[in-house]
């Protein structure tokens, strides 16, 4: 093989090289495991209740909010804007780059771990909610001081002697009860 | 079955050293035909006579690095298991002026000089147990140099991550550099 041969060879799986981006599947991930650990250790990776209220009230452009939680609970209660998409089903959606997407489970700890999987997959404008669905129901419908969030998303002030949304199903039949 | 062979389990240690004399001979059977083993023609390389180091070290990078990225593409090697050496610049810049300032003087390299020794050169012996000595007297003064040893350190740091550009594009970049690079080495042979 003569060497302009080798130069040709060299440079087409370079080129080739610069499409594929990465040596493997999953390498990208382990690369950004750093920045990933980087963003949690920020507070850059979750949204509290209140936050995701406000951006669902100013219409933050491109927001999409993914509930995991079964479909039985997401019948009964949801927060408004949300589509369920499974976890299971979650790594082989696809979103596009400009899409700011927050994730909501029960209580935050699948959420949490979607997070993770969407990072890894290379979305950068990934939230969770951190305390859950429990959260929004404690701190946006049902709070112990009333607030103009509140009243925006149709919920009420909790009573001194009511439970917080330690369970939420059971949260959401009081809320139910309560006609909203 | 996938590569790092030695860390997906293939064998033990005792096959990682076999393994080792072999690629070795094969490496130093290579560094002779391409004749490294010549003290004049290593030495001629920094004062830019002969670029014949430089022309077989960075076509054996593009090679490794472009087998490296499709054997990782392709399945065969976990890329992710392959040892990445600590970087830290103070140490290894202050290493690598006394590494080269070494090359120069001796004309040889570490792997050089033992192909040398290999193939009856009385010089490469001679650079072979001055190499033992330096590592010898670096490993008793060791506690004196520490600081320095573990100045500015980087970890495991590879270009694209240096660079924050994708590891293909880092790739592109490499050859592109290393084919200009020998096609301006070829024409200013042809001048000479």
């Amino acid at each position: 093989m003569t060497r302009k041969t080798l130069a040709v060879a060299a440079i087409a799986a370079a080129l080739l090289a610069a499409v594929a981006g990465s040596p493997a599947p999953g390498t990208e991930a382990a690369r950004d495991a750093a920045a990933l650990a980087r963003a949690i250790a920020n507070e850059e990776d979750h949204v509290t209740a209140l936050e995701l209220a406000r951006w669902i009230r100013d219409r933050r452009p491109r927001l999409r909010i993914v509930d995991l939680r079964p479909a039985a609970d997401f019948q009964e209660f949801r927060i408004p804007r949300a589509e369920r998409i499974a976890l299971e089903d979650l790594p082989a959606r696809r979103f596009a780059a400009d899409e700011s997407i927050v994730l909501i489970s029960g209580g935050g700890t699948h959420a949490g771990q979607a997070w993770v999987l969407l990072r890894a997959a290379g979305h950068r404008d990934v939230w969770f909610l951190r305390g859950g669905m429990a959260e929004w129901l404690d701190d946006v419908m049902h709070p112990p001081q009333p607030d103009e969030l509140t009243r925006y998303f149709g919920g009420t002030v909790r009573m001194g002697d009511e439970e917080s949304a330690d369970d939420v199903g059971a949260a959401v039949k009081t809320l139910r009860r309560r006609g909203c | 079955m996938t590569a790092p062979l030695f860390e997906q389990g293939a064998f033990g240690a005792t096959g990682a050293l076999v393994a080792a004399v072999v690629i070795g001979i094969a490496f130093g059977a290579t560094l002779e035909r391409a004749g490294l083993a010549d003290a004049r023609k290593l030495a001629g390389q920094f004062y830019a006579r002969d670029f014949t180091v430089f022309k077989v070290m960075f076509s054996a990078i593009v090679t490794a690095m472009l087998g490296v990225f499709w054997l990782g593409r392709a399945g065969i090697l976990d890329v992710s298991m392959v040892y990445v050496p600590e970087t830290a610049p103070l140490p290894q810049l202050a290493g690598g002026l006394l590494f080269g300032a070494g090359f120069v003087v001796a004309g040889l390299c570490p792997g050089t000089s033992c192909v040398a020794a290999a193939s009856g050169k009385l010089d490469g012996l001679a650079v072979l147990a001055g190499m033992f000595a330096g590592v010898l007297a670096s490993g008793l003064a060791f506690e004196r140099i520490r600081p320095l040893y573990e100045a500015t350190p980087r970890g495991p740091l590879t270009l694209p991550q240096w660079l924050g550009l994708p590891y293909g594009v880092v790739v592109l970049g490499i050859v592109a550099v290393a084919i200009t690079a020998f096609a301006l080495i070829e024409r200013l042979e042809a001048r000479r």
